[in-house]
Parts: C-alpha cells; sequence; structure tokens
C-alpha cells in the first residue's frame, strides 16, 4: 500500500515538474504583460531540437540531406544551457514581432494572444521544414547519464533516472528563479512592473526591458523544459511541445493567473491527478486532469492562489 | 400605365422567372460539371499526347504516422523506377506510360479526404494510400462512390475491403499476420502464464490489432494480467509500466504506433522489465530504432515481408533500395507501398495489351482496371499474392522477426528467426 501510494507521488511529480515550469514560463509574460504568450509551446519544441543538435545529433531536413548537422557534439548540461539561451533569443524575437508592435499601439490583449499564435504556428511549421516530422533520440541516450543505473528504487517505487534528473533540474530551476524574483533587485522591478506597468515606469524602471527580461526567461524555461523531456522521451516531432504547452496553459489557469506560487502548485496537482487515474484507465488521465481543473475553478473562480480581477469604475 | 396585375400576381411571375433561372443555371452547371469532369473523357491512345495514366499516391508525409509515410515514399518511389526501367526495355509488353503523382495524406482522416478529392480533381486512374486504417475508414468511401480503384499499402485493420468492391489491399490484415509472433514467445517460453497488454485507444488500427492478439492469447490458454489503454501521441509511460510491474509479467504485448511504441519500450527496459516483448505492425519500421534504441534489441515482430526472401523481383528491390539508402534493410511499409504501385502498373499493362483500354472513358477504365487488378497474380517483393473477389490480399509466406540491436544501439535489424508458409493468407 505504502509502495503503491509512493509510486503514485514520484511519477505525479515528476510530470508536475516539467508542467510546473512550462506554467511559469507563461505565468512570466501574463504576469507583466496580461496576455498569455501562446508560442510557450513551440519554444519548448525548440529548446528540445537545438540541445539535440548542440549534442551532435543528425538531422533529415526531410529527407532532403539525411545525416545533417552541426560540427560540434557537447556534454547535455552544456548543451542544454545553450540550448535554452538559444529559446530565450526566440522568445525575445516573439515578443518583438509578435508583441512589442501591438503594444506601442495599445492593442487589446486578444490582438496580442492571436498574433503569439500566429507565432508559435510559424516556428513550429519552420522546425518541420527543418527538422522533418521523424522522431529523434539524443544521441548517447541516457550516455548522459554515464555510469548510472537506468532506474533508482526509493522505497519500492520505481523511478527512471532520467526523470529524477529532469525533477533535479526542474526544482532547482524553479528555486532560481523564486529567489531572483523575491530578493533580487531585477525580480523586485520586475514585480512592481507587473503590480503596475505605468506606475513602474514612473518610479524609473524601464518597464519594456522588464517585459523583454520576461520574455527571456519564460524562453530559458521552455528551452530547459524541451530539452529535459527530450532527453527524457526522445523528440517525437516537432509538435511534442505543443501538448507541453497545453498542458502548462490548464496548469496556469489552475494555479492561477500571473502567481509563481500558484503555478508551482498547479503543476504538481496536475501531475498528481493525472498519476490517481487508475492504470487500467489511463488513456482518461487528461480527461480527469481538466475535470479537477473545471471543479477548481468552480470553487475558486481565480484560480488556487491567484486573485480574482475586479473591474474598477 | 397602371397595370391590372395584383401585387399577388406580381409576386407569383417574380418567383416563377427567379425558379426558371435557378434551374437554368443549374443546368448550365451541371453541363459545364459534365464537361469538366475527367472521368468522362475518352482515353486518348498510349502515344498520343496525354496518353499516359496517373497513379494517385496518397501517404502519410507529415503528422505522427510520418515515419510510415516516409518508407512508403520511398517504395512507391523505387518501384515507380523500376516499372519505367521495364517499360523502357520492353515497349511492346508495357505500353501505355504511368505518372505518378503524390499527394500528403498527413496522418488524420480530414487530410486524407482533402488528398483523394484533390487526386479525384486530377483525374488519376487509380490510387495508393492512405497510410492509417484509421484513414481509410473516411476517405475510402469517397473513391467508392467515384468508382475509383483503391490498393492499400498498410492498412491492416478490419473491414477495409468490406469498404467496397473498388477497395483492395496488398497488406495482409493483422488477424493473419499478428498470433505469428506470440506463437513464437511461446515457443521460446513455454511457461510464461503472465502477460500484461499495453495498446493505443484512439487509434482504430490498434484496437483492431489488440483484439487479435487477445484472441491468440485467448486460444493458447493465456488471459492478461493486465490491459494498459494508451493515447496517441503518448509519450510518458511511467504510470502505467509502474502499475504492471508489480504483476510480474513474463511478456509484454503492444500494439500502437512508431514512436509511442518505441518510447514505451524504452522506458519499460529503463524500469527494470526483462521479459519477452511483442509488438504489432505498428512497430514495424526501422524508424523506430532512434526512438527505442539499444533498448529494442530482442523484441518479436511477425512481418509480411522479409528482405531474406530470395527471388527476382524481391533481389531486384534490394538493388534499388541499396542505391538510395546504402545498406540498410528494407521495411516491410517500404516492400508493401512497391507492391501496391506493382501491381496496379502490372494490371494496367495487362489491360491495355488486351485492349480493355481502347476508347474508353477514364470511368469505364477505372471499372475495367479494377476487375483485371482482382483477376491477375502478382510475384512480388512479399512473394506471390494475387486477390480475393473482395479485394483481400491472399499472401502465402509470412515471418516472425527479431529485432538486433548494433553495437550503441543506434542501427538495428529484423533478423529473420520463423517462416511460416499460409494456405490462405487474406481473410
Amino acid at each position: 500500500m505504502m509502495e503503491s501510494l509512493l509510486q503514485t507521488l514520484l511519477n505525479g511529480v515528476a510530470s508536475g515538474g516539467v508542467y510546473a515550469l512550462v506554467a511559469l514560463g507563461y505565468t512570466l509574460v501574463f504576469s507583466v504583460l496580461g496576455v498569455i504568450n501562446f508560442a510557450q509551446g513551440a519554444l519548448f519544441s525548440l529548446g528540445g531540437y537545438a540541445t539535440y543538435l548542440l549534442m551532435g545529433g543528425r538531422i533529415g531536413v526531410n529527407g532532403a540531406w539525411p545525416g545533417l548537422g552541426l560540427p560540434v557534439a557537447l556534454p547535455f548540461g552544456l548543451a542544454l544551457l545553450l540550448a535554452a539561451l538559444l529559446t530565450a533569443l526566440a522568445s525575445l524575437l516573439v515578443e518583438r514581432v509578435a508583441f512589442a508592435p501591438l503594444r506601442r499601439r495599445g492593442a487589446e490583449p486578444l490582438q496580442s494572444l492571436i498574433t503569439s499564435l500566429g507565432a508559435g504556428v510559424v516556428l513550429v511549421n519552420l522546425l518541420q521544414i527543418l527538422m522533418g516530422a521523424e522522431g529523434y533520440a539524443f544521441p548517447d541516450g541516457a550516455g548522459a547519464l554515464a555510469g548510472l543505473p537506468d532506474m533508482v528504487m526509493l522505497g519500492g517505487a520505481r523511478i527512471r533516472t532520467i526523470q529524477l534528473l529532469l525533477l533535479a533540474i526542474c526544482a532547482g530551476a524553479v528555486l532560481l528563479l523564486s529567489l531572483w524574483l523575491e530578493r533580487s533587485r531585477g525580480g523586485k522591478a520586475l514585480r512592481a512592473v507587473a503590480e503596475d506597468f505605468t506606475t513602474a515606469r514612473l518610479l524609473g524602471i524601464d518597464s519594456d526591458a522588464m517585459v523583454r527580461l520576461a520574455f527571456a526567461l519564460s524562453g530559458v524555461l521552455a528551452g530547459l523544459g524541451g530539452g529535459l523531456v527530450g532527453l527524457s522521451v526522445s523528440l517525437t516531432g516537432p509538435y511534442f511541445g505543443i501538448s507541453y504547452g497545453l498542458k502548462g496553459l490548464a496548469v496556469l489557469v489552475l494555479g492561477g493567473l500571473g502567481s509563481v506560487p500558484g503555478a508551482i502548485a498547479g503543476g504538481l496537482l496536475m501531475g498528481l491527478a493525472e498519476a490517481l487515474v487508475p492504470a487500467d484507465a489511463s488513456g482518461w488521465r487528461d480527461a480527469l486532469a481538466f475535470a479537477i481543473l473545471f471543479g477548481v475553478l468552480l470553487l475558486r473562480p481565480g484560480g488556487l492562489l491567484g486573485r480574482v480581477q475586479v473591474d474598477k469604475v | 400605365m397602371p397595370s391590372d396585375a395584383t401585387p399577388l400576381d406580381r409576386r407569383q411571375r417574380g418567383a416563377l422567372r427567379l425558379a426558371a433561372l435557378l434551374a437554368a443555371a443549374v443546368g448550365g452547371i451541371a453541363l459545364l460539371g459534365r464537361r469538366a469532369d475527367p472521368a468522362a473523357q475518352p482515353l486518348p491512345p498510349p502515344a498520343a499526347a496525354g496518353g499516359a495514366l496517373t497513379l494517385g499516391a496518397v501517404i502519410a508525409l507529415t503528422g505522427n504516422a510520418n515515419l510510415y509515410g516516409q518508407d512508403q515514399r520511398l517504395g512507391i518511389g523505387l518501384a515507380e523506377r523500376w516499372a519505367a526501367d521495364r517499360a523502357r526495355r520492353d515497349p511492346a509488353a508495357f505500353p501505355r506510360p504511368v505518372l505518378l503523382s503524390l499527394e500528403d495524406g498527413a496522418s488524420d482522416e480530414q487530410s486524407a479526404i482533402a488528398a483523394f478529392n484533390l487526386m479525384l480533381r486530377r483525374g488519376v486512374v487509380a490510387l495508393i494510400g492512405p497510410t492509417l486504417s484509421q484513414q481509410a475508414f473516411a476517405a475510402d468511401p469517397i473513391a467508392q462512390r467515384r468508382g475509383v480503384p483503391v490498393v492499400a499499402p498498410s492498412n491492416t485493420a478490419k473491414g477495409i475491403p468490406q469498404i467496397g468492391h473498388f477497395i483492395s489491399r496488398v497488406s495482409a490484415q493483422s488477424s493473419v499476420i499478428a498470433p505469428l509472433s506470440i506463437e513464437e514467445a511461446l515457443q521460446r517460453d513455454p511457461g510464461l502464464s503472465r502477460v500484461a497488454v499495453f495498446y493505443a485507444q484512439d487509434d482504430a488500427y490498434s484496437t483492431a490489432e489488440v483484439a487479435i492478439f487477445q484472441k491468440a492469447l485467448t486460444a493458447k490458454g493465456l488471459r492478461p494480467v493486465s490491459v494498459q489503454r494508451t493515447q496517441l501521441g503518448q509519450n510518458d509511460f511511467q504510470s502505467a509500466i509502474t502499475a504492471v510491474l508489480p504483476l510480474r509479467p513474463q511478456l509484454v504485448v503492444i500494439s500502437a504506433q512508431a514512436v509511442d511504441g518505441g518510447n514505451l519500450i524504452r522506458q519499460l527496459r529503463e524500469l527494470g522489465y526483462r521479459g519477452q516483448i511483442v509488438v504489432g505492425n505498428g512497430l514495424n519500421t526501422p524508424n523506430i530504432y532512434p526512438i527505442c534504441q539499444r533498448w529494442c534489441d530482442g523484441i518479436l515482430i511477425a512481418q509480411a515481408y522479409s528482405p531474406d526472401l530470395d527471388t527476382p523481383i524481391n533481389r531486384a528491390f534490394l538493388a534499388l533500395h541499396r542505391r538510395s539508402k546504402g545498406e540498410a534493410p528494407p521495411s516491410q511499409l517500404t516492400a508493401q507501398a512497391w507492391t501496391a504501385y506493382q501491381v496496379l502498373f502490372e494490371a494496367i499493362q495487362r489491360l491495355q495489351r488486351g485492349g480493355g483500354l481502347q476508347g474508353v472513358s477514364l470511368a469505364e477504365a477505372r471499372r475495367r482496371l479494377m476487375t483485371e487488378l482482382l483477376s491477375g497474380r502478382y510475384d512480388t517483393p512479399l512473394g506471390p499474392i494475387r486477390f480475393s473477389p473482395e479485394g483481400e490480399v491472399i499472401q502465402g509466406r509470412f515471418f516472425v522477426a527479431e529485432v538486433r540491436m548494433g553495437p550503441g544501439g543506434r542501427d538495428g535489424k529484423f533478423t529473420l528467426v520463423r517462416e511460416r508458409s499460409l494456405e490462405e493468407g487474406g481473410g
């Protein structure tokens, strides 16, 4: 009984950690701009492919140039960091193309939402043209964990070593981000912009720079998530990030729009809810997870740790 | 001058005029449509301009079945080269030029329907495809209604030829092939009693195939200790696997698509499962090697094609494949796609030689081609095949293969472990 419970907890926390990472990416952008960046899932895919290429992985360019790759083969950790930085640059590009022009014109948030969706579609299609739709597994596979066993037993419960690594990096990234937001000058400035964009500007904070910083950080999180999931379950095609993006979106709403602790709690809750679905009904995991989301929103419309926005007259 | 007509009369006259105008417009459109319908036009002689017949191929070049589509595109392309070479060397035996029109059917039903409609507008004489059984159930009825022969290169679910008399397949259905790998697993471990089954519950092909696996298990007196339902596109199987492993299965049976199944195998092995694994046709492609890598080693699969078959046509196929892909052996999907093209090409040429295509419309040519296709016998890379009157392939030889991965786990091979001769392959 205890083993089974521990196994469920481990399964839930392992997938919940990734969901939290994706939801945090959304949260950062939402908290400063009040809009959802729908390109986050595509950036997640980009992070996975960038890590793969930097590790020496070969691509087929849709069958045009089989065996094409970069002339480098970096170790996993370095490749993951560089890929996260590349994804941050791509995220900044998304901000420049899909958000900044509309923001300057004072457009409705709904318009930015649509342009970000467009940016995501373009990004995924570019990936498909370059990489093809076939699945890729990371070169050296589990060799990224050379010398370690494929699986670890914890109190009778099994977890893949790759997932433990994934969980540790997710937890580290979330912790670092939370500390930075809470304690650093930059983090405080970002929170000030999130609280009130105009007032922050009047107080001398470069609000536009803070927006760019939020996009860069959300890109880093997407890149980390994509690389880690790619290592864990291989890259299953350019659309693989989209499903994580959708799940992250649900977590964002579940935890409370714009709330960092809410995104973490929502991610873990979503992961645990999925893990609690009886194994024989595993096909119903998504249905149950979204039913929980529905139930929580009925009881707490602002999400678990979010605040209900009251329109002022 | 004031009119005597009442407002009611005027309205009636107006309505009648409008109705007459609409009827004329509909008639005109129908006439124009009839003239534009390629199926109503008589076929030009083979040597005349436009005398070539076009075969349409609708295969998955994008989406999650793209892995299969790549193999199929290769097979059709190689068959086209092989056919063109034969026609060049012996024009009298292959008098009617055949062109190929390829379209992406993606991996979903809507795309397959759109691609079929596009092909019909282009006036193809027959169609090859679509890639997935689930797509075939949606798109084949369109070809059936328009009287266009369809040869399925990879649809193995039950009920495909039964969609209509213009629908046939060269891919033996799972009920014939799938049980062979279960038999092999039992021969290797006659004492095995605990079996776990995983299948993609939202995939028509996998749900049909798993029913056949279950029937084969029941016939051997085995009852699954657990049946896990997965989903297309799922990549994290931790929960399902950790629920199964405490039941200590000795055999795991998987019916899923290549990427999902490859990930499932990898995670099964990583989480400590060491027993036998039998997989269905969805994993019947070398494209699983990069996904499950060293963990692919040892999986058992029943196949309709073996590169080890020593016949002239298979040697020709292997030679062309080698020229294109190097030493990597061809997949079953590539061989079946070649076969789909080959049977249509040979049926067209037989029909032409017998005068069956002279002065007939494209619609009539399609009807005659279907009859010719079903009545022929073909020597293909799959071995000798023919069709039942319903369009089901009748194939005599089947194979059980085991995946052997090379050092480093990057490349592998389906190694033949057993060949089975069946009097009747179709069903």
